[in-house]
């Protein structure tokens, strides 16, 4: 059953260049599982809340600081830092 | 200040993201403040590593419900979390935890204020109603560098309250009004600090225009992270005029995300509706459902302080205060609460009382703080009152003195001053310096009549007599010379009304 998706917009979103071939592939492979879920959809099933999901005001934590990891610890799991600061390619979402 | 052509409205929407009062960040227990060294405030499950649960701190969850509170929102059964993914890296686990669907408040409204005609008049008030508000984190902040940016996790995780208002707001000066009205509701329920400097609040401001008595909307803009209540304005003033200069000019108003170059006053293009994000959101499966008992709300309904301009109609209606020193008093709680106190030491003249406080106090606490104000450049510092040396009931004490005529009104400002300097009472003061005003009426009828007598002042007498009122000042000088200046000024007109016949 074909789902609508558009799996050149899907790719950008997912930051995927992908070959003619994988676009015919990956959209075959995932009309197959939103076709599941779609059959899942269509199940005449009884509207549940999934109780086991909900908790109470004794699940939350209390306004308690508690220890950090430190720079030198934050910027070595990084592949690249400077000044503490972990280090990224350019990125402008600002005003070219 | 906005000219905006009679047969166009504009109509505005607001998204204020507030970070909330704790110690802790919101799902984390890593603490947070401004100010650190980049990525000290920084733990394994803020940056999401393998193996971490985010759990949600309570203070985060109960300063949002009483946010609901102070704006009648209805608090719901339950609220949940979800995902919004994107890649950028501001966000280090290329999700921002955040609630969609079931926020923890839904519905509620802001008083607002508009300017008057002048200081002393107030001006109109509108309700702005709050679509919702959810509880999210803060991302990181980045800083760019050449050919790279940096990557700063220390306000990842901050609990940050997105409070979205309803499309309410019909001008630059509306919505001026809601962010100066929401802010003091805000820090006089202790929800949060509202610091725009800290950046603590930023907002979102969604325009668009239609011609008057058009029922359809007109496609909006976004123009996204102003930090600041001018920024706000300004954006609004210069989207209108643009938006409105496209339409007349025959061109369609694209549905876009823009930003604010505050250095250059102008706005421009982020992203069009082509490159909108898709956040693809679902249900945070690490944070169930969280059920918000009745019990929690009740408890902090009684936290709710009373709203900024109920306490503003008491005071002008019931306390007979002129609106200028009311809505002075009210914009700060601990001001408002000090006045209070003064009052209820000397109940008999809370006017004379808010005059000294919204006057001389506020002066010379400002004064010698030197503070500037931050988000809101127009509004006056907030003052502290914990180092103020004058105690509410020393302030009733001194207004009571002028009250019962023992000093002057001109008297009890120097006393006033030196209260400021010593925090000694007003009644050691006046003693110490040999204030106390002469009214004994034996003693002035007599300097009265001496005064009267003398030849220099006859032309005076003469055109009082004659129906010139004013006339009357010229006598009271001289009398207030013989006596040092100690003399009661309502006794002296009295006597020498009398005297004169």
């Amino acid at each position: 059953m074909a789902v609508g998706f558009d799996i050149d917009h899907l790719a950008k979103l997912a930051r995927l260049s992908l070959t003619a071939e994988e676009k015919a592939l990956y959209s075959s492979q995932l009309n197959q599982i939103l076709g599941h879920f779609q059959a899942l959809a269509d199940a005449d099933l009884p509207a549940t809340i999934d109780d086991a999901r909900v908790v109470d005001e004794a699940a939350l934590r209390s306004d308690e600081p508690g220890p950090v990891l430190g720079a030198e610890a934050v910027t070595r799991i990084a592949p690249a830092s400077r000044d503490g600061q972990i280090s990224v390619p350019r990125v402008v979402d600002d005003e070219a | 200040m906005s000219n905006v052509p009679s047969d166009w409205e504009v109509v505005i929407g607001l998204e204020v993201h507030v970070q909330l009062h704790t110690r802790a960040k919101v799902f984390a227990s890593s603490p947070w403040g401004f100010g650190q060294e980049p990525n000290e405030q920084v733990d394994p499950v803020v940056l999401g590593l393998p193996g971490t649960l985010p759990v949600v701190n309570r203070e985060a969850v109960e300063k949002s419900i009483l946010f609901g509170l102070v704006v009648g929102a209805s608090v719901p059964e339950r609220c949940a979390w979800d995902r919004k993914n994107y890649f950028y890296p501001d966000n280090p686990k290329n999700y921002q935890l955040t609630q969609k669907d079931f926020p923890v408040v839904v519905g509620g409204q802001v008083e607002i204020e508009l300017p008057g005609a002048s200081r002393n008049v107030m001006g109109e008030h509108k309700f702005i109603r709050i679509h919702h508000a959810h509880l999210e984190e803060d991302v990181g902040k980045l800083s760019h560098a050449g050919s790279g940016s940096l990557v700063d996790y220390n306000r990842a995780g901050v609990p940050l309250l997105e409070i979205v208002t309803e499309p309410d707001l019909r001008s630059a000066a509306e919505a001026e009004a809601f962010l100066r009205s929401l802010v003091a509701m805000l820090t006089q329920a202790g929800v949060a600090d509202c610091d725009m400097e800290k950046g603590q609040l930023r907002c979102d401001c969604n325009v668009s225009v239609r011609r008057r008595g058009a029922e359809k909307l007109g496609t909006r803009t976004e123009t996204k992270n102003l930090n600041s209540i001018s920024s706000v304005r300004d954006t609004v003033i210069y989207e209108t005029a643009r938006q409105i200069r496209e339409l007349e000019a025959g061109r369609a108003i694209t549905q876009e995300t823009r930003g604010w170059n505050a250095e250059l006053a102008r706005g421009y293009v982020l992203r069009d509706k082509e490159d909108a994000h898709d956040y693809r959101y679902f249900p945070d499966p690490d944070i169930p459902t969280l059920r918000l008992s009745r019990e929690t709300v009740a408890r902090l309904a009684k936290q709710v302080p009373e709203n900024l301009y109920d306490r503003q109609r008491r005071y002008v209606e019931k306390l007979g205060l002129p609106y200028t020193a009311a809505s002075v008093l009210v914009n700060d709680r601990a001001l408002a609460e000090w006045f209070e106190a003064a009052v209820a030491a000397h109940p008999a003249n809370p006017s004379g009382i808010a005059n000294l406080v919204a006057n001389d106090l506020l002066r010379d606490l400002a004064a010698s703080a030197g503070a500037a104000g931050a988000f809101d450049e127009a509004a006056p510092a907030p003052v502290s009152l914990a180092s103020c040396p004058i105690k509410p009931a020393q302030l009733a004490g001194l207004v009571k003195l002028t009250d019962d005529g023992v000093i002057s009104k001109q008297q009890a400002k120097e006393v006033f001053a030196e209260m400021f300097k010593t925090g000694q009472d007003a009644a050691a003061i006046v003693d110490a310096k040999g204030l106390r005003q002469n009214s004994d009426t034996g003693e002035l009828e007599k300097i009265v009549q001496e005064v009267i007598a003398d030849p220099a002042v006859a032309k005076s007498i003469a055109e009082y007599r004659a129906g010139n009122e004013k006339a009357i000042n010229a006598l009271k000088g001289p009398i207030m010379k013989r006596t040092q200046g100690k003399a009661n000024p309502g006794l002296i007109d009295q006597l020498l009304r009398k005297a004169l016949g």
